[in-house]
């Protein structure tokens, strides 16, 4: 039920983010991977193992997989068993796609969501100034001290019981600073420019202006700071799980996966329970960046034309 | 200057009193305390509940919280239960134990990283660079926690280099030549693991950096005058491009301590990073929420002395 | 970017064979190891190998029988002189170092002080106390009171002699209301005449305890019970020389315990690094001789490192070994794997009622809860197959509990009583004999009453293999009809589960049954997790057939121990009938030793002390 929930939430997310770009913005970066073959074939594999896992794991019978099977402990490899079983006898592939969905969606989730928290706060502070921005900045100085992971830590502790949504609440609150912060002193620049003075005295709604003129000039800003937010959000969830304090076993992560390396024998007799996991992070990790780099690019040159 | 350095200190009480304020309220919803670990029959639950009573943990949290704070305000953040000792004493311990795995990280990141950059920025797009950027390619995108994981098994297990846990070696006179070196052989492993993961950030801004100033005018300028390409490279453009990696030292030291968490761990090496895990486990609260106010402080420090840093590296930052 | 492309493939490409390198590296070491075999090793190994060799299965398909394990080493050649030994202290947290009998918490506090400070009165294999410790003793049956008489040669490390006013002392301090331990409360204190005075300061020292000479005291009781003699006398000493000046408050935190520890044990402290290890050197005046090793170097180290450090010789004794790491590791050339029966279960609880604080007493209304119909509990009893878990989970080194007194205690273990075992069709039988039918076609059972029966499983996270062994015991109850569903979907951590399970007397009504482990004391008394005012007696159960067995059992009659085993024979009987709980696992624990360890045995009064363990070659034997 949750996974319908985040999906909803995630298309909704999406959409609002759509509406946000110019076309050109769009275009541009449209076009920049698709001359960046690397940024291409990384956003093609993101795109597909999206779909993939997020498409199986609906075909997939996720009580089977978390189903204990006493005869089938550490199983490697087979026909049977593609990636092998775990200590419960339980299929590591079936592991991996559910897995795979959860830290995809987690990452999704939370940078969204701390996008959105962020992009308001910080083109509140940033277009109001004054008063405004001298107290939403000192809340925001709070949040900066805060250790998060540690903060996260704790959190985690006292709620008893989470799904993909909550925890990706409890991370959005104490993740949404950074990118707060940039969008801010952008947009303080950006209400400094001479149209928004212009529309100001033409009698503009202060929401039509932030709407439509600040924040589409910083749109390609946002992207390339919530593309990049992506891979390191994926790592936070991935390192939580990988200390326990992210999801149980019934809920398997990429951050889960890896975790069981922590026991030697696994480390070192059954690798297919953890390397498969280890790999993907990686190459998810480089995917989002290669896209990021080259979002980043195109943004750079748009912002040299204008 | 020092007014400067005066008021930030100041801005950052109210920060420290609020994030305290939160910790503990935090640590009071989390189920169960130090002592419900005592489930033993030959322990009695009388015995246990008198004890709770006596350390005050069944009082509301603003009695405990505002019994900590008298604390606080005298130097004393209270007993460990679990340690039965000052956390003041606990912690210090710890912490002397993460600031040297925080400096020999920190060496490394900059003995290492330092080079790398201005190795690949000087020679870009030679294959030595590439080189780099291919490691730091990876680096980047490799989690430290499974880095720190591999490294242990083929170093520390596989081919037995270094120790698999622990600080030092048991038995050593503490100050002695030998229980120095066993500090630093203890350290290497866990202190090279953080730094080849955590220099990737120092390396891309220094090439990136060098990159960029090979084509100011400046130095087009200094090589149209003759200069040999040597002087050119060492009296302009790395000290314009290295000095300001000395101001990101203090944001350096903030992610090192987030990092140590992930290392300590797996290395079983006991500084605070572990200390916080174990405290949040055993609910060592008076641990946990002193640990948790001295990370919020470092984080501070560590920003001021970036700031502070950079405006003696690079006067046209003036702080205000 | 294009032409540093080159450069991140070249990479993606290093690390992916590293990765592949690094996963068949370790695989191929686990296929070398059987070929391995016949090499070098004393004789007694081979001989165990080959024993294993014969049946050449799969490592992880073993099925091992604790019973096949001997408890004291094989080597027994002579030790030579001096020497010293490493001993791992196995803990995935650092110790805590309150190294005093009287004050520690923690397990590995324990393992440590184990080496420097022993109990005055030693104990046999059925954990009661005999006459060859460093104190006797006589109980007075007549006049309720144990007169204790200390051995002339016992002193401190300190060369201070060991006098009965230190022994005393112990008691004046666990029961001073300042004490910061949680020692105080069992029968050993609160039965001793006079105690309430001595806590509320009428006295300064404890009426009932009189103290006659420089060695010997009596303590008079209000009563004897067959406790006192089975781990119920406080048998630790405080040196009273040291600690005497030492407000009792502060005791925990002194030099005297941290820095500076000090007992009568075979072993002094050297040196101490705070949480990570000790270095012991050997105590000459040892009461029952000077130690065959002159030292001994504990030290912390992860569960996660222990096979390792065992090979590499770097540990010769651990103070436990993880035991699902046993068979991929049972060929381990250089040590020897000694085992024995663990003191502890593994069990299900069916909350049966909740806490009464004001009584401070259980409040049993089985009317009123889901699971106080006996039938269901003993059907889902039938509905799981406890020996397979043992042998797929544990390889057989874990296996079916049968009662609530574990096989760890042989004297009073009633073998001879029937148990429910697997038995599925039993189970769905007595379910429908007792009504619980599924009326509604879901595929699940209602109650008699025609209302849904959903049953709530509370269960612990940690250790390896807990979310599995949740799941399984889940799937079993639902394949005979009963819709059992872990608590909030998900295992709790620790400290939350006992929490909800009922620490602290606020019981969860959300929490209908749950998996749990006790580890048993010496006393075979169960009744502080069983008595109707125990706070441990989390199913909250309660008749007056168990208090009345669990009063007989450590009534005055119990002395006698065939009339104790009758007793305790019947009450483990009963509760399988009651089925409060029942329990699903005994354990056994492993105890890996270098093979160069030589008079070294784990099994409880087994009449091997620590002071006459020693090595018969300076070098640990490593493995190829």
């Amino acid at each position: 039920m949750s996974n319908k929930q985040t999906e909803q939430e995630l298309e909704h997310k999406v959409d609002e983010v759509e509406v946000e770009k110019s076309p050109s913005g769009l275009t541009i970066f449209w076009k920049e991977i698709l001359k960046d073959k690397l940024a291409f074939i990384s956003l093609m594999f993101l795109v597909l193992t999206s779909l993939g896992v997020f498409g199986i794991s609906l075909i997939l019978d996720q009580e089977e997989i978390i189903r204990v099977d006493l005869f089938a402990l550490h199983e490697p490899p087979s026909i049977e068993f593609w990636l092998g079983t775990d200590y419960g006898g339980r299929d590591i592939f079936g592991q991996l796609i559910i897995g795979t969905r959860n830290s995809l969606a987690i990452g999704f989730l939370v940078t969204l969501l701390s996008g959105f928290i962020g992009i308001v706060f910080g083109v509140v502070s940033g277009y109001f100034g004054g008063h405004v921005d001298n107290v939403m900045m000192r809340i925001l100085d709070f949040f900066m001290v805060l250790p998060n992971i540690m903060i996260i830590i704790v959190f985690v502790t006292i709620v008893p019981s989470y799904n993909v949504w909550s925890f990706s609440l409890v991370m959005t609150a104490f993740l949404w600073m950074g990118i707060a912060r940039l969008i801010r002193s952008r947009a303080l620049q950006e209400k400094e420019l001479d149209y928004v003075q212009a529309s100001r005295t033409l009698g503009s709604s202060h929401m039509k202006i932030i709407f439509t003129q600040v924040l589409p000039n910083i749109t390609s800003l946002i992207v390339v700071t919530m593309t990049l937010n992506l891979a390191a959000n994926i790592g936070i969830e991935s390192g939580l799980s990988f200390l326990g304090f992210g999801f149980p076993e019934s809920t398997p992560s990429l951050g889960t996966l890896l975790s069981y390396a922590t026991n030697p024998t696994t480390l070192e007799h059954r690798w297919w329970i953890w390397v498969p996991a280890a790999v993907l992070i990686l190459i998810l990790m480089l995917a989002v960046r290669n896209v990021g780099e080259a979002l980043k690019r195109a943004a750079d040159a748009r912002q040299r034309r204008a | 200057m020092w007014k400067f350095i005066v008021r930030r200190l100041i801005i950052t009480m109210p920060q420290l009193i609020l994030l305290s304020l939160i910790v503990f309220i935090l640590a009071s919803m989390m189920p169960g305390d130090a002592l419900t670990g005592q489930i033993d029959p030959n322990i009695s639950s009388e015995a246990i509940e008198e004890q709770r009573e006596k350390l005050g943990w069944n009082n509301p949290w603003y009695v405990q919280y505002s019994d900590w704070v008298v604390g606080v305000a005298q130097g004393d953040f209270g007993q460990s239960y679990r340690f039965k000792m000052p956390v003041t004493d606990l912690i210090w311990d710890r912490m002397i134990n993460t600031f040297w795995l925080s400096l020999i990280s920190v060496f490394f990141i900059y003995a290492l990283g330092i080079p790398m950059g201005i190795i690949s920025g000087r020679w870009n797009d030679k294959l030595v660079d590439q080189i780099i950027t291919g490691y730091t390619y990876l680096g980047f995108a490799t989690p430290i926690f499974i880095f720190a994981l591999v490294t242990l098994w083929v170093f520390g297990f596989h081919l037995g280099w270094f120790p698999t846990g622990g600080s030092v070696a048991p038995g050593l006179e503490s100050g002695s030549m030998e229980y120095i070196l066993s500090k630093i052989h203890h350290l290497l492993l866990p202190g090279l693991s953080i730094a080849l993961i955590g220099l990737v950030g120092t390396v891309q801004y220094l090439r990136s950096e060098i990159v960029d100033t090979k084509q100011k005018d400046f130095i087009i300028t200094a090589r149209a005058k003759g200069a040999p390409e040597q002087r050119v490279y060492n009296r302009h453009i790395f000290r314009n491009s290295v000095l300001p990696i000395a101001a990101f030292f203090g944001y350096e030291i903030t992610m090192l301590i987030s990092g140590s968490i992930f290392v300590e761990q797996i290395y079983s090496y006991p500084g605070m990073g572990a200390l916080f895990l174990e405290s949040i486990v055993l609910r060592d609260y008076s641990v946990v929420t002193a640990l948790v106010l001295l990370f919020g402080l470092a984080a501070i420090l560590g920003a001021l002395l970036s700031d502070i840093i950079l405006s003696i590296v690079d006067p046209r930052i003036r702080i205000k | 970017m294009s032409k540093s492309l080159m450069g991140k493939y070249l990479f993606v490409l290093m690390l992916a064979l590293f990765l592949v390198l690094a996963a068949c590296g370790g695989d191929d070491e686990g296929a070398e190891d059987p070929s391995d075999d016949g090499s070098e090793g004393t004789e007694e190994t081979e001989e165990q190998k080959e024993e294993e060799e014969e049946e050449a299965v799969d490592p992880e398909d073993q099925i091992y029988d604790i019973d096949d394990f001997s408890t004291a080493v094989s080597n027994d050649g002579d030790p030579i002189d001096g020497g010293s030994l490493n001993y791992g202290l196995v803990s995935d947290t650092v110790f805590e170092g309150t190294l005093n009998f009287n004050f520690y918490g923690g397990t590995p506090d324990f393992e440590i002080l184990q080496w420097i400070d022993e109990a005055l009165l030693s104990m046999d294999e059925n954990y009661t106390y005999t006459q060859d410790g460093a104190a006797t003793f006589e109980a007075d049956q007549e006049n309720n009171s144990i007169t204790f008489t200390i051995r002339d040669d016992v002193q401190w490390h300190d060369g201070e002699e060991l006098t009965a006013e230190d022994w005393v002392f112990s008691y004046e301090v666990i029961a001073d209301p300042e004490y910061t331990g949680v020692r105080y409360g069992t029968a050993g204190f609160t039965l001793i005449e006079g105690i309430e005075q001595y806590r509320e300061g009428e006295t300064d020292s404890i009426p009932g305890i009189e103290i006659h000479d420089e060695k010997s005291f009596t303590i008079n009781y209000e009563r004897l019970t067959p406790s006192l003699l089975t781990g119920g006398v406080w048998t630790y000493a405080l040196p009273k020389h040291i600690f005497g000046d030492i407000p009792v408050a502060e005791m925990e935190e002194s030099d005297a315990v941290r820095q500076e520890p000090i007992g009568i044990g075979p072993f002094m402290v050297d040196s101490i690094v705070p949480g990570e290890s000790v270095s012991l050197v050997k105590n000459e005046n040892y009461w029952r001789g000077e130690p065959n090793l002159d030292e001994v170097t504990v030290r912390v180290i992860n569960p996660s490192v222990v096979v390792q450090e065992l090979e590499t010789g770097g540990v010769d004794l651990v103070s436990s070994f993880p035991v699902d790491q046993y068979p991929e590791n049972s060929q381990m050339e250089n040590v020897e794997f000694l085992g024995q029966i663990d003191m502890a279960y593994t069990y299900i609880g069916f909350k049966l009622g909740d806490w009464d604080e004001e009584a401070s007493k259980v409040n049993y209304m089985p009317d009123e809860m889901k699971m106080g119909d006996v039938e269901l509990r003993r059907a889902m009893w039938y509905a799981v197959d406890n020996d397979t878990v043992g042998e797929r989970f544990y390889n057989g080194l874990r296996w079916a509990g049968t009662t609530l007194i574990a096989p760890s205690h042989p004297d009073y273990h009633d073998d001879s009583i029937e148990v429910p075992t697997f038995e599925p069709e039993e189970a769905e039988r007595i379910l429908d004999e007792a009504g619980y039918e599924d009326v509604t076609g879901d595929g699940f059972r209602e109650t008699p009453d025609g209302e849904e029966l959903v049953i709530n499983f509370a269960s612990m996270s940690g250790g390896d293999v807990a979310e599995p062994i949740a799941n399984y015991y889940v799937q079993s109850w639902q394949n005979v009809g009963l819709n059992v569903q872990l608590l909030d979907g998900r295992l709790h951590e620790f400290n939350s589960f006992y929490d909800r399970v009922g620490n602290g007397g606020n019981d969860d009504p959300d929490v209908d049954i749950y998996m749990g482990a006790w580890s048993v004391g010496s006393d075979v008394d169960p009744s502080g997790l069983y008595g109707s005012n125990a706070m441990f007696n989390f199913p909250r159960y309660e008749s007056e057939e168990n208090d009345r067995l669990l009063e007989e059992g450590i009534s005055e009659e119990a002395f006698d121990v065939e009339y104790r085993q009758e007793v305790y024979s019947e009450w483990q009987e009963f509760m399988v009938e009651e089925i409060p709980v029942f329990p699903t696992l005994y354990r056994s624990e492993l105890r890996p030793a270098n093979l160069r360890v030589t008079n070294y045995n784990i099994e409880q009064g087994s009449g091997v002390y620590l002071h006459e363990l020693g090595v018969t070659q300076e070098e640990p034997v490593v493995a190829e």
